[in-house]
């Protein structure tokens, strides 16, 4: 903005040279002077940062010209509307200021110079009305580079968080599965194994002594030892049912919990073969289920919520619905954007509506 | 090629999430289908292709080009037929379809050609002279639809055409949507009639609150349900069917005699129906009447929405 106005003055003192210079010759070295002064007074204004100094050097400046046009020669006033529009425009003034601001000077004006005056001050005031308007363009095109880059920001940040809760899921389930398998096998199989281990030691003593009785304990060892080969063939075998009942037994467990401590009946149903939810997607449901409980409980004056897990073929589909007063415009909390995002860190989507009572659907699709 | 592309689409109204996040490819000479209850963002979604509406975020790309730096580019390719008949009724169908035209920069001979073109396709060229205001619904939507297409535009957006019409013109506009999808259209087609969209629809998307829950053939979309389907027979009641036999053919899952019903649950990809009634002909049954069950759209939907399309 600031090239333009030094580019508008610069444009108007040569010209107004040029005139003085054609119509009167009077080669006066108060002239240059003054000229020279003008462009000092001008140069000075960008300088400054600070819209002070500024403000002050226009003013001297419209000041100057006015009393160089008063004691020298008339056609400094040409130089007037430029100062004035550049005042206004510190001060932040609307549009229709300058147009005003420009007129201001007229009765100053002699009257040969009127219309000279008013072209200078009309072609200044294109230049400027253009000038504001490509800054403010650009000024607000810098502001929305600024909110996307916050935005790509912000989502590169919620990437992250998903890579990280995917990852940590895993290992969480990585390790309830070692621990339940180490409890296992110390439960069922050490405890055969000790047993069989026992009588075997007795009946190696007892060899000798008492063959009859050393073969039955024998026989004994021998039957732990099958039965305790076939728990551990059971343990292995189970390894994959049980991880989802986990899975939904959790859920009933959350459902069972949240129905004795608040004064709401939470029902759980499920439907189809549960055994293809992998266990990433039992925790998002988990966590969406959760979230959405806790919004009816906060939000939704609701009797009763229901929870139904349905295996689609080619999607699992969570539910969670109640009955109470639900929203007749759905808006996004924060609660409902963390079930997206949950959810689309494995592809899926989720429907909120509100209009019988409220439900929240997530839609995860299988196979991932 | 893609005609259309959106990426990331989404337009709220003040806290009202209208579309959220829309992404989808339309390829060139696909008739789509915009499946959802009202409501769900179809129209809003449409106003912003037409540049009727600003996104609040997102771009839409029409045969390439970005509509929001190349507008007249998208303008001039895309005719719409809106929700809401809008012709002139005190202008005679030839004025309205030359006055659209025109406003597409169509003069001269070559104007006069397109609109009688135009009315003829529709099956409206005998009514050239004649005001909308007598006009029946049917009508007055393919005049609408005539409006839209003078200007042969690449791509075809029809919002509920077929709202509020006779059975005979819904039939007529179908049949003309195919016609301009062979003759090279790609054609964007919302309705919250099933039946249509399952009819016509190469491809379909399944909207509600302003997100694509699914899209696909219909085909892949039942698939989403079920890939299963059911064959109900009845039989006379004193005949005993071989049920083992029946589970022989290939595809049948299960086959079980309950009363008088043969069920049997098939394979959905597999059509063994004949092969099946073969069978119990050679096994001398009478066959009472036979039903086959299989998921539509509107189940499909149901499903993934837990809510009916007209809701």
């Amino acid at each position: 903005m600031e090239l333009w106005i030094i580019g508008n003055k610069a444009g108007l003192l040569a010209y107004m040279i040029a005139v003085s210079f054609t119509l009167n010759s009077t080669d006066h070295p108060w002239f240059t002077l003054a000229c020279l002064l003008y462009v000092c007074l001008n140069i000075a204004i960008p300088i400054f940062k600070r819209s002070d100094p500024k403000v002050l050097l226009s003013v001297a400046s419209a000041v100057f010209t006015f009393i160089c046009a008063y004691l020298l020669n008339p056609a400094f006033i040409l130089l007037l509307p430029v100062n004035l529009y550049e005042l206004t425009w510190l001060f932040g003034g609307r549009k229709i200021s300058f147009a005003l601001a420009s007129l201001l000077p007229i009765p100053f004006v002699s009257s040969g110079l009127i219309p000279l005056y008013l072209l200078t001050t009309f072609l200044s005031l294109l230049l400027f009305g253009f000038g504001w308007q490509s800054t403010e363009k650009l000024h607000r095109a810098k502001t929305e580079q600024e909110k996307m880059r916050e935005e790509l920001h912000k989502l590169t940040r919620s990437l992250d968080d998903n890579n990280e809760y995917i990852r940590q899921s895993e290992h969480t389930i990585k390790l309830e599965e070692r621990s339940r398998l180490s409890q296992q096998i110390h439960d069922d199989i050490g405890h055969a194994m000790a047993g069989a281990l026992i009588q075997m030691e007795a009946s190696k003593r007892l060899l000798a002594t008492d063959p009859d009785k050393a073969a039955e304990l024998l026989h004994n060892a021998i039957s732990i030892s099958k039965e305790g080969l076939e728990r551990i063939r059971l343990t292995l075998k189970d390894l994959k049912p049980r991880s989802e009942e986990l899975g939904i037994n959790r859920l009933r467990l959350i459902a069972d919990e949240l129905s004795a401590k608040h004064t709401v009946r939470v029902t759980l149903s499920h439907e189809g073969n549960i055994d293809v939810i992998t266990p990433i997607q039992w925790k998002i449901i988990q966590g969406n289920a959760i979230e959405a409980i806790t919004n009816s409980l906060k939000y939704g004056k609701s009797s009763s919520i229901h929870i139904e897990v349905q295996v689609l073929n080619k999607f699992v589909k969570t539910v969670v619905t109640d009955n109470g007063i639900g929203a007749d415009k759905v808006v996004k909390g924060l609660g409902i954007i963390g079930m997206e995002e949950r959810a689309a860190s494995v592809g899926g989507t989720v429907i909120a509506d509100g209009t019988k009572g409220f439900s929240v659907t997530t839609l995860l699709p299988r196979g991932v | 090629m893609n005609v259309l592309e959106i990426r990331n689409l989404t337009k709220k109204f003040g806290d009202f999430i209208a579309v959220d996040n829309m992404s989808l490819n339309i390829r060139e000479g696909e008739i789509f289908g915009f499946l959802g209850s009202n409501g769900a963002g179809k129209s809003t979604t449409i106003n912003m292709i037409s540049s009727l509406l600003r996104s609040t975020k997102g771009d839409i790309e029409v045969l390439g080009r970005n509509i929001a730096t190349n507008g007249k580019f998208a303008k001039m390719n895309i005719g719409i037929v809106p929700q809401d008949i809008s012709i002139y009724e005190n202008m005679t169908s030839y004025e309205n379809v030359s006055f659209f035209a025109g406003l597409y920069g169509l003069r001269g001979n070559l104007l006069k050609e397109r609109t009688e073109e135009a009315l003829d396709f529709v099956g409206l060229g005998d009514k050239a002279k004649s005001f909308p205001k007598n006009f029946s619904g049917g009508m007055k939507r393919r005049l609408n639809i005539a409006c839209a297409i003078a200007h042969r535009p690449k791509l075809i957006i029809m919002d509920e055409p077929t709202v509020g019409i006779d059975p005979q013109s819904r039939n007529y506009i179908l049949n003309s949507v195919r016609k301009l999808n062979e003759m090279g259209c790609t054609i964007i087609y919302t309705s919250h009639y099933m039946e249509e969209v399952e009819e016509i629809c190469t491809r379909i998307a399944i909207v509600d609150h302003g997100k694509i829950i699914a899209d696909g053939t219909k085909e892949q979309l039942k698939a989403i349900i079920t890939d299963t389907k059911n064959i109900w027979i009845e039989i006379k009641a004193t005949d005993s069917p071989s049920i083992d036999s029946l589970k022989q053919i290939q595809g049948v899952i299960t086959a079980q005699l309950e009363d008088n019903t043969i069920k049997i649950n098939s394979k959905g990809e597999i059509n063994n129906l004949n092969r099946v009634i073969q069978q119990l002909i050679k096994d001398g049954i009478e066959i009472r009447s036979v039903e086959e069950q299989a998921p539509n759209l509107e189940t499909v939907f149901l499903t993934l929405t837990g809510r009916n399309l007209r809701d």
